[in-house]
């Protein structure tokens, strides 16, 4: 039962190794609630679909694993669509070749091959750290993609489908359930699956192994003086977030019920984990998670208005970079920007016009500045 | 398969050629990583444009004067079309990179790796749009502008069937190897560049504006790319993404060489080039994956590439 303790002055409660405050209580159960409801909302409307939501909670997912090392060990992975890929096509041969039916046996082997492929990567990259490491993963990554395109047992670009035994879908709890009953539940033991994910990742990150990730972040020799056997420890981290990864492009293929290299082990998937974490806010728990539905929303709404959706994520993006370094999750929370903003305008709501002629201003002082920039490198003179 | 000494020398020179494309996108990102610390990920999409651009001028211009021909007329007009397209890349480009630099990538140095690469990344998702907007989605096909361009004869003079436009490439290549060498050696502002490479806050003090400088390099590596894309599109034809595979190559050689030296852009670009062409008389499958099979490779033997760093990126 939960039990009472003390947190920095606030009275916060314990239950099961995790300690959350009334606040963040509350947010806990609305955020549980909603994510259970979700299949009834998606019904009332057109515009918000399911599957659309359950890919971004999936691809949010692998984002939890990547903010393992990029929030501690400031390891900047670009190649994480791998271990998405290394999950969903391991999921897609077992149950092509091996004839598994059953959906615990197929997330099995996904976690299996994502763990043995995150073990061989890790070993390989993490000899280097910043850019290397970026350039290193992301290049694996891209392997790993040219041999799904080019071997045919694979699919090739063609894909795999997920269509094991007569009932032609993938089992769970050993019955064959129709399209909608199995998208529901597939939905919901994906919510299941990313409750127990983000409560691992909480214990994690509540553990002395986070601080000993932070201590390697924050310097490595330092780190490594102090005792750490600091390739060891990265290198666990690596395999535990390609296992997030791993989880999560099973679970894509068990839903989809077919896999596509450009869907999964494409270099822009990887972009887009990296994107999602920084865009839900990469130094909080969840935020990967929100980040992974937004983008995939604002993407698949982008489809509909418009051709250029591409760069519609793009503008985001730079908004982002520009405006919210600290993300969706990071910016709302107290201390963050939107909740300072919006704390000085119910004070002063008059400071809304001098927040207008800062951002003409500073517009107006970026555009001088880089047209001086073209003179000089048109004319040579300033 | 009996492999011929003639075709193993097609193959070798094909690699060649391809290696010569690849050094000269590698090298404005390795410019571009050394100096600015940056990797720029739009960089592919800099390098399509380049070839899109390419082919209208070469089109437009073959579209007055007809088709190059054979012999002396045939050649000039060819020549004229390939600077025409030379001059309108690096018109469109050093602008490009110019704002680049100036408008984005100047306000976040100091931050976290990861926000240059959202950033790059932003750009690039941008760039593909732009490019659809221009060019439309569907491939564009370059093999009647440029099948002419080969029957103007070289290699027969030696005895030797090999693509004109191929061996072209190979010259303009080496004259963009040792001008880039000779600009950043023999040149004053290559060494303020490479002065501010090796220590920012040094040449700040004596008196070199780093901000120009950056600009200067991003805007001189934008350059790089389109005019590779310009170079490289012929044999093919052009298609939104055709920027992908080339950036995930430079990568690869700019690893395979040490990120930021310029010495091992070249070295890994003919590496990587050559042994991906040998591989696809050999064993067609390993063509995709042997640069990454040489990558990892020399990463095992010497982890900081083959000829270590050239600016402060230690």
């Amino acid at each position: 039962m939960p039990e009472r303790v003390d947190r920095d002055g606030t009275p916060a409660y314990r239950f099961l190794g995790v300690e959350v405050t009334r606040r963040e209580a509350a947010f806990l159960v609305i955020g549980v609630v909603f994510l259970f409801v979700i299949p009834d909302i998606a019904g009332l409307s057109d515009s918000l679909q399911l599957s659309v939501i359950h890919q971004g909670l999936l691809f949010g997912f692998a984002a939890v694993g990547l903010n393992l090392l990029l929030r501690h060990t400031k390891l900047t992975s670009f190649g994480h669509a791998a271990f998405f890929g290394t999950g969903a096509y391991a999921t897609a041969v077992l149950a092509r070749y091996a004839g598994v039916q059953s959906v615990g046996l197929l997330l099995l082997g996904a976690i299996a091959a994502a763990t043995v492929m995150a073990a061989i990567i890790g070993v390989l990259s993490l000899r280097h750290t910043g850019l290397y490491f970026a350039l290193l993963t992301l290049a694996f990554g891209q392997l790993l993609y040219a041999i799904a395109l080019g071997q045919s047992a694979l699919g090739g670009s063609d894909g795999l489908p997920i269509r094991p035994g007569p009932a032609n879908q993938p089992l769970l709890f050993g019955t064959a359930f129709s399209p909608d009953v199995y998208q529901i539940l597939t939905y919901y033991l994906t919510v299941v699956v990313i409750l127990i994910g983000l409560f691992v990742m909480y214990r994690i990150t509540q553990s002395p192994f986070r601080n000993a990730l932070d201590a390697i972040g924050q310097e490595r020799t330092r780190a490594r003086f102090i005792g750490l056997p600091v390739r060891r420890y990265v290198w666990a981290a690596f395999v535990i977030s390609g296992i997030y990864g791993g989880v999560a492009g099973g679970l894509y293929a068990v839903v989809r019920q077919y896999v596509r290299p450009e869907g999964t082990l494409f270099f822009l998937r990887s972009g887009d984990i990296l994107f999602m974490a920084i865009l839900g806010g990469f130094r909080t728990l969840a935020g990967p998670l929100i980040g992974g539905v937004v983008l995939v929303f604002l993407q698949d709404v982008g489809q509909d208005v418009t051709q250029y959706y591409d760069f519609l994520t793009g503008v985001v993006l730079l908004i982002l970079v520009y405006g919210f370094p600290r993300g969706i999750v990071g910016s709302l929370r107290s201390g963050g920007i939107v909740n300072t903003r919006l704390n000085e305008l119910r004070r002063e709501p008059s400071v809304l016009s001098s927040w207008g002629r800062t951002a003409v201003q500073s517009i107006e002082q970026k555009v001088a500045e880089s047209l001086t920039s073209l003179r000089i490198i048109l004319f040579g003179v300033d | 398969m009996a492999v011929t000494p003639t075709a193993a020398l097609v193959q070798t020179l094909n690699g060649i050629q391809f290696g010569f494309i690849l050094f000269m996108i590698a090298s404005g990102l390795t410019v571009i990583l050394g100096i600015l610390d940056v990797l720029n990920l739009a960089h592919g999409e800099l390098f399509s444009i380049g070839a899109y651009t390419a082919i209208g001028v070469f089109g437009f211009i073959i579209g007055i004067v007809g088709p190059p021909g054979g012999g002396v007329v045939g050649t000039a007009v060819f020549v004229l079309a390939v600077l025409a397209a030379v001059l309108v890349t690096a018109a469109i480009l050093l602008p490009v990179g110019t704002l680049f630099e100036a408008v984005f990538l100047r306000q976040i140095y100091d931050r976290d790796q990861v926000y240059q690469l959202v950033l790059t990344f932003a750009l690039l998702l941008i760039l593909l749009d732009v490019k659809k907007v221009i060019w439309g989605d569907s491939s564009i096909r370059t093999d009647a502008v440029y099948s002419a361009i080969n029957t103007i004869p070289t290699s027969e003079l030696v005895g030797l069937n090999y693509p004109t436009y191929n061996v072209f490439v190979i010259l303009v290549g080496s004259v963009v190897v040792v001008g880039l060498f000779w600009f950043f050696e023999r040149t004053k502002t290559g060494r303020i560049i490479r002065a501010t490479a090796i220590d920012r806050e040094m040449a700040t003090a004596i008196g070199v504006s780093t901000d120009r400088v950056f600009t200067l390099v991003f805007a001189l590596g934008a350059f790089l790319a389109g005019f590779a894309g310009a170079m490289a599109v012929p044999p093919t034809s052009a298609t939104l993404e055709m920027g992908t595979n080339p950036l995930v190559l430079s990568f690869v050689v700019i690893v395979i060489g040490g990120l930021g030296s310029l010495r091992g852009a070249f070295v890994g670009a003919l590496l990587v080039g050559v042994i991906r062409s040998w591989m696809i008389t050999l064993y067609p499958p390993g063509e995709i994956a042997a640069p990454f099979a040489i990558m990892a490779l020399i990463l095992l033997v010497k982890p900081e590439g083959l000829f270590g760093t050239w600016g402060e990126t230690a």
